[in-house]
């Protein structure tokens, strides 16, 4: 004899599986919103899982990138101070040179001047071996050590490197880090290449010399300083406009982190209003079925007999 | 005549109580899963087909005929195959899942990413000590990841086999134990209540052989069971067969029954070896994430010199994700300048190598391929068995409305069988009172 009942079991088990189903529910809901994040493994949502590795990985890259640029930024104006303490002894020993090539200048001062200018020589000397924020010179290039050396002769040789790194500031973006000695004090005004350190030397020699010219030496110095000072001044509206340069990219870099930062939120965070009003219709669906349960299973045969 | 009508009262009173009775037993049984609905036929007792003295025959009441065991053999092979069904996902699933435990909670991916920040940090002050031995850290700890991973995935392997064997043993304990229920139903009267208990039994034994194999069940005439797994037959008269579980290459667990292999088509052992496998093809794929690892940074450090002007050494030592390992030694070997530079160049050319042998189609997208291929066959798997689940319930919820026990109804009964033993009471009342007046006559 087979007849459908309504089977005591099939009741609860019916019961048991529609509760359960809303209190897994109501329960994930409120995980949400305990953690603010709508995934707690990468099974619950594969490709927003994948997509926040990503962002996380560039968010990371871009907050090293972003280090990067203001590191290269307060190097960049280091040497930018450095090249204006260089220009302001250049402008003193161009100075210097025009009193030298004053005929009626006395021999007591031409010395006088001859001192200067080698006491100017070494404080150019100090200001070209300036170190950065990581220890190495401005002016050496990719090289660890100074960028100047005295020599056993007493003349001043650079000893960096021919050119100077690039640091690479992200999305396909790098820039010089900073200048070579060359680059800055070496010139050719036209009596083949020199440098500031080899013009000064010789003009102090030639001023301290006794007999020959002094002051025609002096003037020929006075076009040499000229060259120099050009240079250097052009050197200071490059590290200028590298330093502007670096202000755009890291506005832009500041720009993509914030644009970062909300694309995670859109893709792992939770939205806290449609949750909680979402867990408030599970709550009130379970509360429902609950009550309901009991109502019902309230109603035996056995109570009426 | 009077005599006659005692005995017919004192049968109906006794069927009535057999009747309550056995509705007392449905309702103690009605919370219990493997118990299925009993009612009480009734067959009535006359003398027929003898001599005319009384043409109207001699009526001798009632008596219990058979206790009737409510079943439906096809939503028991519903509730069972469903069942299977779900158990392979279940099964499947969770082994699944203590893998991406293994390999997401290891952290392989940010290890990376830390891997390729440091390098990226040192591009500021390729000399500064800090920031190399911030780099050392960080390959040090990516190559520990790989070995976390590794060590979780032995466990999750491990873990998975066990619980196989297990299945495959309690399967054959299952198995003979049915083949002794077979003996049991054999030599039991049909239509009594030790039949109904014995084939209460044998369903439990099933639903219970079925979520671990995936099987066939066929019934003779008496309730015996025949069962079969991929057409070789398990259990079978009261013989039950042996099984045996071997591993395949592929990290897949093959089952033999007395010897011959066969192919399992549900089942929690069925859902493990899956897991096993795709286990197995995962670690394969650690492995070349390992070796790409290895390779690409060792390359990118060999086309370089380290910080004293020396060539670039090997960064990684070790074959793949079980045995990969630091080789750098000290800060000074990481080859940062191309090679040919002197000691102590900051030229970061190669250190620009090393980071994009790491970013550009590398080891980090790699990772994420490799997590994004897990997880979504779990989200995947977890869909279906979400599916499979319902499908389930729903089957052991009809099957459990056709044959499990209705309080209501009971009751009912419970209120019908007390009436027919007042009935019969007060026939044995009126037999008796009969008596007495024919005895109080003159």
């Amino acid at each position: 004899m087979t007849s459908i009942t309504n089977s005591t079991q099939a009741f609860y088990g019916r019961s048991q599986l529609h509760i359960g189903t809303l209190r897994a529910e109501a329960e994930g809901l409120q995980n949400q919103l305990a953690t603010g994040e709508r995934l707690s493994r990468s099974s619950d949502d594969p490709v927003a899982a994948s997509r926040l590795r990503m962002l996380s990985r560039q968010e990371q890259l871009g907050a090293i990138d972003a280090g990067n640029a203001r590191q290269a930024s307060e190097d960049l104006q280091l040497t930018g101070s450095a090249l204006e303490a260089i220009a302001d002894d250049l402008i003193r020993a161009r100075e210097l040179a025009l009193y030298a090539a004053n005929g009626t200048t006395g021999e007591t001062e031409r010395s006088a001047i001859a001192a200067e200018l080698e006491e100017l020589r070494l404080r150019i000397l100090s200001n070209a071996n300036g170190i950065d924020s990581g220890g190495n010179a401005l002016l050496g290039g990719e090289g660890s050590g100074r960028a100047y050396e005295v020599a056993a002769s007493g003349a001043i040789v650079y000893v960096g490197t021919a050119s100077s790194g690039t640091i690479d500031l992200g999305g396909g973006q790098s820039i010089t880090r900073g200048l070579t000695g060359p680059e800055v004090l070496d010139y050719d005004a036209g009596a083949g290449p020199t440098d500031i350190f080899a013009e000064i030397a010789t003009l102090a020699a030639a001023l301290r010399a006794t007999g020959g010219d002094p002051a025609g030496a002096a003037r020929d110095a006075l076009t040499g300083f000229d060259e120099a000072l050009d240079t250097v001044t052009r050197n200071q509206t490059v590290t200028g406009s590298r330093i502007a340069w670096l202000d755009i990219v890291q506005d832009r870099q500041i720009d993509q982190s914030l644009t970062r930062s909300r694309q995670i939120a859109d893709t792992g965070g939770v939205d806290f209003a449609s949750a909680v009003a979402e867990l408030q219709q599970v709550l009130t669906v379970l509360e429902a079925s609950q009550a309901s349960f009991a109502r019902l299973s309230n109603l035996s045969l056995f109570n009426q007999i | 005549m009077t005599s006659s009508l005692i005995q017919i009262g004192k049968s109906g009173a006794m069927a009535a109580r057999s009747a309550l009775e056995l509705t007392a037993q449905n309702i103690a049984n009605a919370s219990n899963p493997d118990y299925a609905r009993r009612t009480l036929s009734l067959e009535e007792v006359a003398s027929k087909g003898s001599i005319g003295f009384e043409p109207g025959g001699v009526l001798s009441g009632v008596r219990p005929d058979q206790v009737l065991r409510t079943t439906s053999t096809f939503l028991q092979n519903e509730a069972r195959r469903t069942s299977g069904d779900l158990a392979r996902a279940q099964a499947e699933l969770s082994g699944l899942s203590n893998v991406e435990s293994a390999v997401e909670q290891a952290g392989i991916y940010p290890a990376i990413v830390d891997l390729e920040a440091s390098l990226s940090r040192l591009a500021s002050d390729p000399l500064g000590g800090a920031l190399r031995a911030a780099v050392l850290e960080d390959a040090g700890r990516l190559a520990q990841t790989f070995g976390i991973a590794t060590d979780g995935l032995d466990v999750a392997e491990a873990d998975l086999r066990f619980q196989a064997d297990a299945g495959v043993e309690q399967a054959s304990l299952l198995a003979e134990e049915l083949a002794r229920t077979n003996v049991s139903i054999a030599r039991t009267r049909p239509g009594s209540s030790q039949m109904a208990v014995l084939h209460d039994q044998r369903d439990a034994l099933l639903r219970d052989l079925s979520g671990l194999l995936g099987i066939d069940a066929s019934f003779d005439p008496l309730g015996r069971v025949q069962v079969q797994v991929d057409g070789q037959p398990l259990v079978s008269g009261t013989q039950a067969g042996t099984l045996a579980l071997t591993n395949n290459p592929d990290g897949s667990f093959a089952l033999s029954v007395d010897g011959t292999s066969v192919a399992l088509t549900s089942g929690s052992v069925l859902g493990r070896s899956q897991a096993n496998q795709a286990l197995t093809s995962l670690r394969g794929e650690l492995d070349t994430l390992a070796t790409s690892v290895i390779t690409t940074l060792n390359t990118a450090q060999a086309a370089g010199s380290a910080a004293d002007g020396s060539a670039g050494q090997p960064f990684f030592s070790g074959s793949g994700a079980s045995d990969i390992a630091l080789a750098l030694t000290s800060t000074g070997q990481i080859a940062t300048a191309p090679a040919g530079e002197p000691a102590g160049s900051r030229n970061i050319g190669n250190l620009q190598a090393l980071r994009e042998a790491l970013s550009t189609n590398g080891p980090a997208s790699e990772a994420d391929a490799l997590l994004f291929n897990l997880s979504s066959a779990i989200g995947a798997r977890s869909v279906t068995r979400d599916a499979l689940q319902t499908i389930a319930d729903t089957a052991q919820i009809a099957l459990s409305a056709e044959t499990g026990v209705d309080l209501d109804q009971e009751a009912t009964n419970l209120l019908r069988y007390q009436q027919a033993f007042q009935a019969n009471g007060r026939v044995i009342q009126a037999a008796a009172d009969i008596f007495d007046t024919i005895l109080g006559i003159g």
